[in-house]
């Protein structure tokens, strides 16, 4: 589903306090209709305040809070016609499964049998046609999950709220209910915000990616734009690998790129890092855009870099292969795939090489 | 199963204790019970050679029990009413508010489980006399709401605080109000610890003597007060017939819940959280 330019919320500056702590310090973003958005931070960022805030549970001291154009100032949760899925499903338990999901309908006052057709629709939806008379207590997690997203979808809510919506369950149901929650919510259309600290989650169920620290918002963009990008050491560091490399920057070389001498003395060709000035850079680079290649190999183009070491520890996590590998510049992780061929034992002395568009450049914290 | 020697030995031990225990419990009961239905017309060695009902007939035919059983029940079921509404409201209200001295609130509310009975029966008498207030049923049901009310609060208090909050902002933001998604949500869930307080109330004020004996007067007394009256007077086994009839009596209330509300809900509360 493209995402329409019609906004279906809008927080500009939201300030919320406990305290004297700021769980939400001026956080602004705005979600359009069809899109679905991850919330993503450790725990402690605010995200799930933010959460809180557009469910109504909580109000902000400043800023303003808007669901399709109308202000939420005042509002209690019942009136603002969002769903929420709750980490731990929060299923009623002295209700059946169709009593839950008809629950939402019946305070809309739906007439008896379109509360009956639409609770099959959504079973139906779920995969749980025929559980309809089961107690949630007799059901696993997963389809305790399920039933919960049946309940919040029932109402066709503006706006689906889900909080670590997988978080509960072990990994490989979780990966199994990831894919099916993102085509059951495609496949309604619904405007969705999920909150997670699970980068998988974050980078798999969403279109757009709002990375929260302390309180504020670190970097918004793509889940490609917030790999490969990042912004900020923190998004760089909070999703996915990275190896660092800290130093100052000497200047830019005649073949376009830039040159950073390192603290260990190494010389590595980067990308421009967009602003002059001298002081600490820090430069990162996935581990899985570093290849191994011989200890002999030379320099064959402009850009690349190759960085000798000795292999200390091989892990094989089935699908791919890490190699850690020592060399001037510290322990250095490398990710390959795992393919048919050689493969490295430890000890082995390699060269590691990578490109310098595939570093990211970045000014070192409090620098 | 070899190789769990230790765990049989232990096992053993904890099946040792609970026996004892059972024992120790269960032995004045059964021993009651028997003497209740002992055919001598005096206190003889057990087990008795013969059973009758005669002590029942006699206490049937005792206006003076009957009198104590029917206003135990009529005050039981009158103040376990009124501590119940009492109970239960206060019990949510102290679980949603949140203000300074709560604790200590709470613990006032409790405190009729820790003053000594007799103390809090004879505070009572005396500030009730000093209002005029001398009808013996009155005196008694106002005592033994202030000495149910403590199980009533707790027993909700605790069964409330079990509810996952969760379950409560459910009901709220699928469009319930906070006063459906009270009725809708919490009491329901919060059923089964007032109904296990209810139980708790009612076998209090069954029981008890301490309060009762300072708020009686010569025409209204409770059952238990009437036995230990009946015993310094003339002791005979209609005594014990009369234990039997108060352990009936609550027995029967129980089984009511049973069926009503369902005891293993009522015990096994785990299911419901």
């Amino acid at each position: 589903m493209q995402p329409s330019s019609e906004t279906v919320i809008e927080f500009r500056n939201v300030i919320k306090r406990f305290g004297a702590t700021t769980a939400v310090d001026g956080v602004t973003f705005t979600v359009g209709a069809g899109e679905t958005v991850s919330l993503l931070g450790p725990s402690g960022c605010g995200k799930t305040t933010t959460l809180r805030l557009i469910s109504g549970f909580e109000d902000p001291e400043e800023g303003i809070i808007e669901i399709a154009g109308e202000s939420m100032v005042g509002k209690r949760p019942y009136e603002r016609n969002v769903g929420l899925l709750f980490q731990h499903y929060a299923l009623f338990p002295h209700m059946t499964v169709a009593e839950n999901v008809a629950y939402g309908l019946k305070h809309r006052r739906w007439p008896k049998a379109e509360i009956a057709d639409r609770v099959g629709e959504m079973l139906r939806l779920v995969q749980l046609k025929g559980f309809e008379d089961r107690s949630p207590g007799q059901m696993s997690g997963g389809q305790q999950q399920r039933v919960a997203l049946a309940r919040v979808l029932a109402t066709r809510p503006k706006l689906v709220l889900l909080d670590e919506p997988l978080s509960a369950l072990d990994a490989k149901l979780r990966e199994e209910l990831r894919l099916e929650l993102k085509q059951i919510l495609t496949s309604v259309g619904s405007t969705t915000i999920v909150v997670t600290h699970d980068q998988n989650e974050a980078m798999s169920l969403a279109d757009r990616i709002i990375v929260m620290n302390r309180g504020r918002i670190e970097q918004q963009g793509t889940p490609d734009e917030i790999y490969m990008k990042p912004r900020t050491a923190f998004v760089a560091a909070f999703i996915g690998r990275t190896n660092w490399f800290h130093g100052r920057i000497a200047g830019a070389s005649d073949d376009g790129f830039f040159r950073l001498t390192t603290d260990a003395g190494t010389s590595l060709a980067i990308p421009d890092p967009g602003v002059a000035g001298g002081g600490k850079w820090s430069v990162c680079i996935r581990p899985e855009r570093m290849a191994v290649t011989g200890p002999d190999a030379k320099i064959g183009r402009s850009g690349d870099n190759l960085l000798p070491g000795k292999v200390v520890d091989v892990v094989n996590m089935g699908a791919e292969f890490q190699y850690i590998v020592d060399g001037a510049e510290g322990r250095v992780m490398v990710v390959e795939a795992n393919r048919e061929g050689p493969r490295l034992r430890t000890g082995d002395r390699v060269s590691l090489l990578f490109r310098a568009e595939d570093c990211v450049v970045l000014p070192q914290d409090g620098a | 199963m070899s190789g769990r020697g230790l765990d049989n030995g232990f096992r053993l031990l904890g099946l040792l204790m609970i026996g004892v225990i059972v024992c120790f419990l269960l032995t004045p009961i059964a021993v009651t019970v028997t003497m209740a239905f002992d055919a001598r017309a005096y206190l003889g060695p057990l087990p008795p050679p013969a059973l009758s009902f005669r002590w029942f007939e006699q206490f049937f035919s005792d206006d003076y029990f009957l009198r104590g059983l029917s206003t135990s029940i009529q005050l039981a079921v009158a103040s376990v009413s009124v501590s119940l509404c009492v109970g239960v409201a206060t019990a949510f209200a102290l679980d949603r508010a949140s203000f300074l001295g709560k604790e200590a609130l709470i613990s006032l509310f409790l405190s009729p489980l820790i003053v000594p009975p007799v103390v809090t029966g004879f505070a009572l008498l005396l500030f009730l006399s000093h209002m005029g207030l001398v009808y013996g049923f009155a005196r008694l049901f106002c005592g033994h709401i202030i000495i149910t009310v403590p199980y009533t609060i707790r027993a909700t208090l605790a069964s409330v605080a079990g509810i996952d909050r969760s379950l409560t902002e459910a009901a709220l933001i699928l469009g319930a109000t906070d006063r459906r998604a009270f009725w809708d949500v919490t009491f329901p869930l919060a059923r089964t610890g007032i109904v296990s307080g209810a139980i708790f109330a009612f076998a209090v004020s069954m029981d008890d003597v301490a309060v009762s004996i300072m708020l009686t007067d010569a025409k209204t007394y409770t059952l238990p007060i009437a036995l230990i009256s009946s015993m310094r007077a003339n002791f005979d086994l209609s005594i014990a017939a009369a234990s039997v009839m108060l352990m009936l009596v609550t027995l029967a209330l129980i089984l009511i819940l049973d069926k009503f509300v369902g005891l293993n809900r009522v015990i096994g509360q785990g299911v419901f959280r």
